[in-house]
């Protein structure tokens, strides 16, 4: 009887444990869970100062009532990047009708700012053919607060063999009102699209309203 | 063999070696490090500390542990905890994570270690045969998987852990095939 009780204890205890451990069965990787969270419970933005491609100093601020696009990126990735910041190239094209494109902004962020100089970020937007009205690359001004970017976002990045970076991968979306809202992975470029056409007829709706 | 009092020391200075925040980040930069050798250390040293446990712990444990199903129980769910990839992310950046880990791995290999030996030879053949599955099937998983499982690795890194899980398998296998086909014993479960 003593073994069944503690048996039985343990096995719910632990259900329970993995259960919500796992945020009710939904996030079983850290990616998972940090999309999740931010779904869940919107988290503004700090002002941050960064330096931008034109080595001007720009602030999430400047953006406020706009929605804003977030990748992070080095320039000199090989891989990830690119794919990266070729959707958001592809995405800048569809949203190129006047009033969608003046809603939405763009912002690659360098993790690498000692070898990202303004010039370098320069190239990375011009490879892309970057609409620079509405597509920024901005790099943080310092080391601590290239740490504090990169934890509020979750953002993960590590050294790979190659002398470069493997990073968590993903779009930001920070809405009008200064909130990280929505994190939508590389592979989920449909999504991104589809949620994206619909917040900016939403925003629109209300603006004529 | 040491006296227990003696064993206890050591094994209590294995723990604060394998905690020792240079040692962590060694054996936690990368997945194979993390997983096959700092976890089952900490497994192997609460296995030890079940062993040297007073006699009269034991016997108090016994009554709540019959034929060992408690602890397996337990030491399956931690088990289970510790193979979800956002707690091995967690670990490395949270330290409440990380002092769990050092907490209930431990726990778990003693809990193997009492109750193992208890256990009813069908179970215990039913749980190996699980536990080989589980090397085979994450084995394949880790080394098919497109997309890194955890921030904080390398997905080369992430192959070749899968591929160490399918040696580790497949080298039990043949143990294990050898030992009831003829009867020798390479190891000794």
């Amino acid at each position: 009887m003593k073994t069944f009780l503690a048996t039985f204890l343990v096995v719910i205890v632990g259900s329970l444990v993995l259960w919500v451990s796992t945020d009710e069965g939904r996030a079983f990787t850290a990616e998972e869970a940090r999309r999740l969270e931010i779904r869940e419970t919107p988290r503004s933005v700090p002002d941050w100062r960064l330096q931008n491609q034109d080595a001007e100093t720009f602030r999430i601020q400047d953006w406020h009532g706009h929605f804003i696009v977030v990748d992070f990126i080095y320039t000199s990735c090989p891989d990830v990047c690119l794919i990266l910041s070729g959707n958001l190239k592809t995405l800048q094209k569809d949203f190129s009708t006047e009033e969608k494109s003046d809603k939405l902004r763009f912002l690659s962020i360098s993790f690498d700012p000692e070898k990202d100089t303004p010039q370098r970020l320069k190239e990375y937007l011009h490879h892309f053919s970057a609409d620079l009205r509405y597509w920024m690359a901005a790099r943080p001004i310092n080391p601590s607060q290239k740490e504090a970017i990169l934890d509020f976002f979750k953002v993960i990045v590590i050294p790979d063999e190659y002398g470069g970076y493997t990073h968590s991968a993903g779009y930001h979306i920070i809405n009008p009102d200064g909130k990280l809202v929505a994190i939508f992975g590389i592979e989920q470029t449909d999504e991104l699209h589809t949620y994206l056409n619909q917040v900016l007829e939403e925003k629109e709706n209300v603006s004529k309203s | 063999m040491y006296p227990k009092a003696k064993q206890a020391w050591l094994l209590l200075a294995a723990l604060v070696i394998l905690a020792l925040p240079p040692m962590q980040r060694f054996l936690e930069q990368s997945m194979v490090m993390h997983m096959l050798v700092q976890i089952p250390a900490l497994a192997i040293i609460g296995w030890m500390i079940g062993k040297i446990l007073p006699e009269n712990w034991k016997n108090n444990i016994a009554p709540w542990n019959r034929w060992g199903i408690t602890g397996i129980a337990l030491a399956i769910i931690i088990m289970t905890y510790w193979m979800l990839p956002r707690v091995q992310d967690a670990a490395i950046s949270e330290w409440p994570v990380e002092l769990t880990k050092f907490i209930t791995v431990p726990i778990m290999g003693m809990a193997l270690g009492i109750s193992w030996p208890q256990l009813n030879p069908i179970a215990q053949g039913v749980l190996k045969l699980e536990f080989w599955a589980t090397f085979m099937r994450l084995g394949w998983l880790y080394l098919d998987l497109p997309d890194r499982l955890c921030a904080n690795y390398l997905l080369s890194d992430q192959r070749v852990f899968g591929q160490l899980l399918l040696l580790a398998g497949s080298i039990w296998a043949v143990a294990w095939t050898l030992r009831i086909t003829f009867g020798i014993k390479i190891i000794n479960n």
